[in-house]
């Protein structure tokens, strides 16, 4: 069990919602964020490709912030995410050096300055003090979600899948562009963009091995008939009059459905 | 143990649409998600999910207030709501008994639900002198496509219910993939791409989606009338047009014909600056492989131009039969709670009041419901404008329409100004009374989406804060007092009126709301609308042919040319060679960012970290040749005033032109400056001056400008005087 995303360049819209999500999922302080958009804009030969990447922790198999912990704050979990146990972090950031992507954040007191700096601390803010707490002074970084991750194998649901034990950003990407699994389970949606797409991992040289793969290609190209539950609509709307009389139309979606 | 409770609701940060998932502990929102059983199958956006910030801003609106000091000093008093209504009924009889009916003018930003509330007051009020930025958002695609096919709303099928999705998209100055001017049709549009086989986009500058589309043309900004006359040469030329359709629906193909004959590929390139082996492949593709569609932006409608642009891609659509196949355009069948217009059109708009309609006697198709928003600040300026009281919500007139000192220097001379609003903006300021409205997750209220095929149900999360009011709420409350055989007890009975249509005539409020959806799809949507009785008995289109209309007779009768007709901006290189030599730069307000909307969230923290400060994108070289280089403040000139932008230098974009980042004030500037309007809001460079014939529609996305460095004493003059405003941290910009 190693969780994984794949991220695809091709349909990515660089919308910022996967940002938007991670905030609200771990009522990030003001001025951090877990996942951001870095642009990548290039023009060659007359060819322009603009291939902005979002970025998030690679949660790498190799992971050189787990290796230069000196208190074992940054751990790595069996299924591949590394966490940071804020109770043991001392706050020396030898990780946030360590990280070859900078993707780790020291949570200083200029960075929580609250949400309106100047004015008291928002309801939603509050409420986060007791459900989400951060500990000023230790480092914090994107954990896959790693709360619904559990929540969810701990009632039968499957990460990738069901929405209640997938990450945050997966379930809100409009682009469908975010891809998570298992990467050891060579079923899963993930192994199977690795193995059909040609995955690109950041800076691979350094040996850390990734957990986030980046596909990239064309638009287009496909065929244009549409599926059955296409057709029907009743895969978008469970309260539709319509879905009753689609199934009379189309009977194999009563055993599908 | 905390109480913990889901409430489901429809999202309205844009024009809104996508189904919304809340959790809320105690009484306060702690997570907010996409719904999964809705239409956009859980997904939602930064500025959608950012609403749970948003709601909290200790800069809210919470009580009515009026304004004791003078405009600008930002002194206001908090009033009661009793108060408030009697003023605002008191002002709107006084202005009425003392000009005329006339004299009332209700003005609304863009569509957000309440634009049913405002044209029903306004007709009830008897003045149908309504503002509204329709004339530079949608509008002019629905009367030009309802010109040509008798029904205006046509709308791209990305939803494969008729067994095929569109297999060429088009995407005319238009991102469908993060602007959802037409709802969450960006969802379905980015879906529809895993069935597309050809996506071509015509934008100037490039997207993610641009750069691996199947073909890109970047026009100069402003001659997309031309470049659709062009395609359609090619079509017509290489024999591709869709003959059944052409010979048995249409209407004036011959006439067309010779209109489009001089523009051949060469010309066509010589105009739009497009190669001319890209025009050519576009049309083709687009004739070829059918069924196709094309999503225009509504930067098209910002062009003086825009009425014939529009007309000449109706009928590039028209040609290749992309109209009611499925996977091409479409006019979708409604719910069975019917046509959410019916809440004003039940009341007339009557020959007296049309008569009077601001601008009128110009543009016959743009000021036929609504004024011209331009003509009436001329006209105010003039002393000749018969407008005395303005009831505003949502909208900032102040920040959308071009030439900013004009539009500023008529409002302030308004007798009496109430506005409508979340936050103290520009147009609040410039008002006599402020009004706080409660946020979408704060309200219960109709959503309804501009393709017409489902309405959704607004439910109220939250309580508002202070004594905020839903909009439905606020005008049912001014429409009693003013005109109250038209409104309702309460807000509860305006809401069942609304949807009382649905549940075959028993539906209320309470049932909708549980529901969420009234809606149209799948087998039940109808193609080829033209090939039955539904339009007219035979078949046929609702037109004065019954055919599609490639020349309009009804266009003829109004004055116009019959014919889409190619005209160049009002200020361009070919148009103003003179000029051009002073204002070197092709200028487009273009730009817009996917976590903002319009003028809205840039006092939204969250939103902000996202682009402090307004971008102006150049290409590498073009900023070169002026010596600015990224990351510069630099000016922007054009004859009409200077503001301040930060360059982006961007390969993507086309050399020659500058993209600036459009509607940009400062929520965090005083109130002496209207919020920093004149800081770097492109429209204080645009003008009134030249427009559109048919719309009245500025050219907005199309001027000329100059470029500098700003110095550093320039930059510590008068602006940015706050020190720290949400994401925004005064001491990184010096």
């Amino acid at each position: 069990m190693k969780y994984g995303m794949v991220i695809d360049l091709t349909k990515c819209s660089r919308c910022h919602a996967c940002v938007a999500a991670c905030r609200v999922e771990h009522f990030l302080p003001l001025r951090v964020t877990w996942v951001k958009l870095i642009a990548y804009e290039t023009e060659d030969a007359g060819v322009v490709d603009v291939s902005t990447f979002p970025v998030r922790c690679n949660q790498c198999k190799e992971a050189p912030c787990v290796d230069v912990c000196p208190t074992g704050a940054t751990q790595q979990r069996p299924d591949g995410i590394v966490q940071i146990e804020a109770k043991k972090c001392i706050g020396c950031r030898y990780c946030v050096i360590a990280c070859p992507y900078q993707n780790r954040t020291f949570l200083s007191k200029e960075l929580d300055p609250g949400y309106f700096p100047g004015h008291p601390k928002t309801r939603f803010e509050e409420k986060g003090k007791k459900l989400y707490p951060h500990q000023r002074g230790t480092t914090m970084k994107c954990n896959f979600c790693m709360e619904r991750i559990d929540y969810g194998t701990a009632h039968n649901l499957k990460p990738g899948i069901d929405r209640d034990a997938t990450p945050a950003c997966v379930n809100t990407c409009q682009a469908r562009a975010l891809t998570f699994g298992d990467l050891d389970d060579p079923r899963s949606n993930v192994s199977k963009l690795i193995r059909e797409r040609k995955p690109l991992q950041l800076q691979r040289e350094l040996g850390t091995d990734p957990s986030v793969y980046y596909i990239d290609g064309i638009i287009g190209g496909k065929d244009n008939k549409a599926p059955i539950e296409s057709q029907t609509g009743s895969h978008i709307q469970h309260l539709s009059s319509v879905e009753a009389r689609a199934k009379e139309i189309f009977p194999e979606l009563k055993q599908g459905k | 143990m905390p109480e913990r409770k889901v409430v489901y609701s429809t999202c309205k940060s844009c024009h809104g649409g996508c189904g919304v998932k809340v959790t809320v502990e105690d009484g306060v929102p702690v997570h907010i998600e996409g719904n999964p059983d809705t239409l956009t199958r859980g997904t939602m956006c930064s500025k959608g999910l950012s609403s749970i910030q948003h709601i909290d801003s200790p800069y809210r609106l919470k009580y009515p207030m009026k304004r004791v000091g003078a405009k600008k000093e930002g002194k206001w008093q908090r009033i009661s709501w009793d108060e408030a209504l009697d003023t605002i009924a008191a002002k709107v009889k006084e202005s009425q008994e003392k000009y005329g009916k006339e004299s009332i003018s209700i003005s609304q930003g863009t569509g957000r639900g309440y634009n049913r509330y405002i044209h029903r007051l306004a007709r009830s009020l008897g003045t149908a002198n309504v503002i509204s930025p329709g004339y530079v958002c949608h509008s002019p695609r629905l009367g030009l496509y309802g010109l040509v096919t008798g029904y205006g709303r046509l709308y791209c099928d990305y939803h494969g219910w008729g067994g095929e999705f569109p297999k060429t998209q088009i995407m005319w100055a238009k991102q469908l993939e993060i602007s959802s001017a037409d709802s969450e049709m960006c969802n379905w549009f980015i879906q529809s791409l895993d069935h597309c086989k050809n996506l071509i986009i015509i934008d100037p500058r490039a997207s993610a989606y641009a750069t691996r589309a199947t073909l890109w043309l970047q026009p100069r900004p402003g001659s997309d009338c031309a470049l659709a006359m062009g395609m359609m040469n090619v079509i017509v030329n290489e024999g591709l047009w869709d003959k059944e359709f052409v010979e048995n629906w249409t209407y004036g193909f011959e006439e067309l014909k010779e209109r489009i004959n001089e523009w051949t590929p060469e010309k066509t390139e010589e105009v739009t600056w497009v190669p001319k082996e890209k025009i050519i492949a576009a049309a083709r593709m687009f004739a070829i492989d059918t069924p196709g569609c094309i999503q225009v932006g509504s930067s098209l409608e910002r062009q003086a131009n825009c009425g014939h642009t529009l007309r000449a891609i109706t009928c590039l659509m028209g040609m290749a039969g992309n109209i009611e196949r499925p996977g091409s355009m479409v006019s979708w069948v409604l719910p069975e709670t019917g046509l959410i217009e019916d809440f004003f059109l039940e009341l007339p708009l009557t020959p007296e009041m049309q008569s009077k309609i601001i601008g009128i006697d110009k543009f016959k198709m743009g000021a036929a419901r609504t004024c011209n928003p331009d003509t009436m600040v001329k006209a105010i300026l003039d002393g000749k404008a018969p407008v005395h009281v303005w009831i505003s919500i949502g909208g900032q007139q102040i920040v959308h329409m071009a030439n900013t000192k004009e539009v500023v220097a008529a409002i302030e001379k308004m007798d009496f100004m109430v506005h409508v609003d979340l936050f103290m903006g520009p147009m609040a300021q410039a008002s006599d009374m402020v009004l706080p409205s409660a946020h979408w997750l704060e309200l219960d209220d109709v959503y309804d989406m501009h393709p017409r095929f489902f309405i959704a149900a607004h439910n109220k999360v939250v309580e508002p804060p202070g004594e905020a009011k839903s909009d439905a709420w606020i005008f049912n409350e001014i429409g009693k007092r003013t005109a109250p055989e038209h409104w309702f007890k309460d807000e509860k009975e305006c809401l069942d009126y609304q949807v009382r249509k649905g549940m075959a005539g028993k539906m209320k409020w309470k049932d909708f709301s549980k529901n969420l959806v009234s809606g149209c799809w799948g087998k039940d949507q109808v193609y080829y609308k033209y090939k039955t009785d539904y339009w007219r008995k035979g078949g046929g289109f609702p037109t004065a042919t019954g055919k599609f209309e490639f020349v309009s007779k009804r266009l003829a009768e109004l004055g116009y040319d019959p014919l889409p007709v190619y005209r160049e901006p009002g200020e361009s290189p070919y148009r103003t060679p003179e000029l051009y030599k002073e204002y070197p730069l092709i200028m487009s307000s273009g730009f817009r960012q996917p976590f903002y909307f319009l003028g809205q969230y840039r006092n939204i923290p969250w939103l902000r970290s996202f682009m402090e400060y307004p971008m102006a994108q150049m290409h590498p070289e073009t900023a070169a040749k002026y010596g600015v280089a990224d990351g510069d403040w630099i000016w922007i000139e054009s004859p009409r005033g200077k503001i301040r932008q930060k360059c982006r230098t961007f390969p993507g974009i086309l050399r020659g032109m500058l993209m600036a980042t459009a509607n940009w004030f400062y929520p965090e500037e005083g109130p002496e400056g209207y919020h920093g309007v004149f800081i770097s809001n492109p429209n204080v460079l645009t003008s009134n001056d030249h427009l559109d014939p048919m719309y009245g529609s500025p050219d907005l996305t199309c001027l000329l400008c100059k470029v500098w460095k700003c110095t550093e004493d320039e930059l510590q003059d008068n602006v940015f005087k706050t020190q720290e405003f949400g994401y925004v941290q005064r001491t990184v910009e010096k």
